[in-house]
């Protein structure tokens, strides 16, 4: 499809992104059997109005160099777009450097000015989260303060260290003094090869030691449907009431939700997609929860970590 | 109307799945507005035995009138694979007939899967590719299975020009190549795994092999349903007239349903 963002969203009625035509297709045409007549009022299929339901999305990447000249910005504007498509509100984005890379700091700093870019572009859709390597040393509190002094609201660590490595204390202390969140790159791997990918990949028990040590860091394990058993995450986080999770990623299988909630309440579970947008936004909304906590979950959670931040 | 075309009934060995009877997917169906699925046995995944499973599913769907298209499960590698296969097609009518060469220990393209994709073309039904059923990360370590990859699935094409390929939960194929292959037109991907805005996956697709390859899929009930309404939505949004040839009139003319 080569449709632009603009033809994009007057074809979609996008433009406003929460006041959107009424929703057809599944809820509109819900026969149980084909030929029955349909019923409008059946509350079968997706909730009533569900593009309208505010949402944050706590966890999602921007990825191209878009701040050097010359830019390809399609990626950004196409995640702009299925973000106004979907009633995502707000974008909480980073560019962490994956494959388990060590990098020197200047590289970090090129990959930070890459959101801070798309935040510039579209600061009413993109926030950011700063991504830092505990091996970068002093220069990685460095790091965090010149992007959180730009308007980012948080960082992200992935999987150069454990997060039990005393490498990463130093940058849990700075998240605790600024009040800002931490989210961290999360898989518990049972596959031989993809462990042996990324060895240093915390797991949800890294995640509780982080935590007790420093109990008041608003610590985000990520993606719980990222990528490994998201069964075995949810059970590990069990005895640590202080650790939240991310309900982004890939894998969009069934009850992954209802047991976040069931075992760990659902105060502690916050809406992301990682880029798996539709199938993220629609994990939620299948979900067999209250309207008040699917509300909790969609942002206000997660709001309610915002408003820890200290200047 | 709503035809899911990626569905299974059955126990999983490696995961609690909910409504995987029969009676707990049509309640699941009703309560997403789907009408009819594609149903295929993880039982005949499992059992040594695969038509065991078979015989299972068609038990289990019967009851259930139309709102079920059972799909049987053939391992060439097995004892009267052929029979099997017959009595699926030319007795219970099966619209279509899966393999799956990574459980069942073959590859598309080796001695098995050439035979058994040559006889499913022979009998004019399409075959069932599920790409994998869970992601490999997670795997169970009993769970030898990888995901089936495209540049088998090229070749298998190439092998048989006359079979057409129901090609479900699969992610990373490129629509220009399987064209090139001679898929254009006998192949009806889900979008299970797909994304219609953001990656546009499934817009791509439509440019290279046309709407009339795309359906709704929702991998039930391994994935919520969810994410494959809201897909549907946006296609609604974004190509209103590919809509009902995506919800289900695509499937429906693929396994020769009638309207």
């Amino acid at each position: 499809m080569s449709l632009d963002r603009r033809k994009f969203l007057q074809r979609a009625g996008a433009g406003l992104a929460f006041g959107l035509a009424p929703i057809r297709g599944a809820q509109r045409e819900r026969p149980a059997n084909p030929g029955r007549p349909l019923s409008p009022s059946s509350g079968v299929g997706l909730p009533k109005s569900w593009r309208e339901m505010r949402k944050l999305d706590a966890h999602n990447h921007v990825f191209t160099p878009v701040h050097r000249p010359n830019a390809n910005w399609s990626e950004v504007e196409n995640l702009v777009e299925a973000a106004e498509v979907l009633g995502i509100a707000k974008l909480f984005c980073s560019h962490p450097i994956v494959g388990g890379a060590l990098v020197e700091i200047e590289t970090v700093r090129d990959a930070n000015n890459s959101v801070l870019a798309a935040m510039k572009r579209h600061p009413q859709r993109i926030a950011g989260y700063c991504f830092v390597q505990p091996g970068n040393g002093p220069a990685a509190l460095d790091e965090m303060d010149r992007c959180l002094d730009a308007g980012m609201i948080g960082v992200k660590l992935y999987n150069q260290f454990k997060y039990s490595d005393p490498a990463v204390f130093p940058i849990a202390e700075k998240c605790i003094a600024r009040g800002i969140p931490f989210l961290g790159h999360s898989a518990f791997l049972t596959d031989p090869r993809a462990l042996a990918g990324q060895p240093k990949t915390s797991h949800a028990l890294d995640f509780c030691a982080l935590a007790r040590r420093y109990p008041e860091l608003l610590l985000i394990l990520g993606h719980i449907n990222g990528g490994g058993d998201w069964e075995w995450e949810i059970k590990g986080l069990r005895d640590c009431p202080g650790v939240f999770l991310d309900t982004s990623g890939s894998v969009l299988e069934d009850d992954t939700i209802e047991r976040c909630v069931k075992e760990l309440g659902h105060e502690r579970v916050l809406f992301a997609t990682d880029s798996t947008m539709e199938g993220c936004v629609g994990k939620v909304l299948s979900a067999d929860l209250t309207a008040a906590q699917r509300e909790d979950i969609f942002w206000r959670n997660f709001q309610r970590i915002l408003d820890r931040r200290r200047s | 109307m709503i035809i899911d075309i990626n569905a299974a009934l059955g126990h999983y060995p490696f995961r609690a799945l909910r409504s995987n009877s029969a009676d707990q997917m049509i309640a699941l169906m009703e309560r997403n507005g789907i009408a009819r699925a594609v149903v295929s046995s993880l039982h005949a995944v499992f059992y040594r035995d695969a038509h065991r499973g078979n015989e299972e599913l068609w038990a289990e769907a019967q009851p259930h009138g139309d709102r079920f298209i059972p799909v049987a499960t053939v391992n060439p590698k097995y004892a009267g694979w052929e029979r099997d296969l017959a009595e699926a097609v030319e007795k219970w009518k099966a619209r279509a007939i899966a393999v799956v060469p990574e459980h069942h220990g073959y590859g598309l393209n080796d001695e098995h899967g050439r035979a058994v994709l040559a006889r499913i073309s022979e009998y004019g039904v399409p075959v069932v590719l599920t790409q994998r059923f869970e992601d490999r990360r997670q795997r169970h370590r009993w769970d030898a299975a990888e995901d089936l990859q495209m540049a088998a699935l090229l070749q298998a094409a190439r092998n048989q020009p006359r079979l057409r390929f129901l090609l479900v939960n699969w992610q990373g194929l490129d629509g220009r190549q399987l064209a090139n292959a001679g898929l254009k037109g006998r192949c009806l991907i889900d979008f299970a795994r797909l994304q219609v805005v953001f990656r546009k996956d499934v817009p791509k697709l439509i440019d290279t092999l046309g709407v009339e390859s795309i359906a709704f899929g929702s991998h039930m009930p391994f994935d919520y349903v969810g994410p494959s309404l809201v897909k549907l939505e946006n296609i609604e949004r974004l190509r209103p007239a590919d809509y009902e040839a995506i919800a289900w009139r695509n499937a429906a003319r693929f396994l020769g349903l009638g309207e």
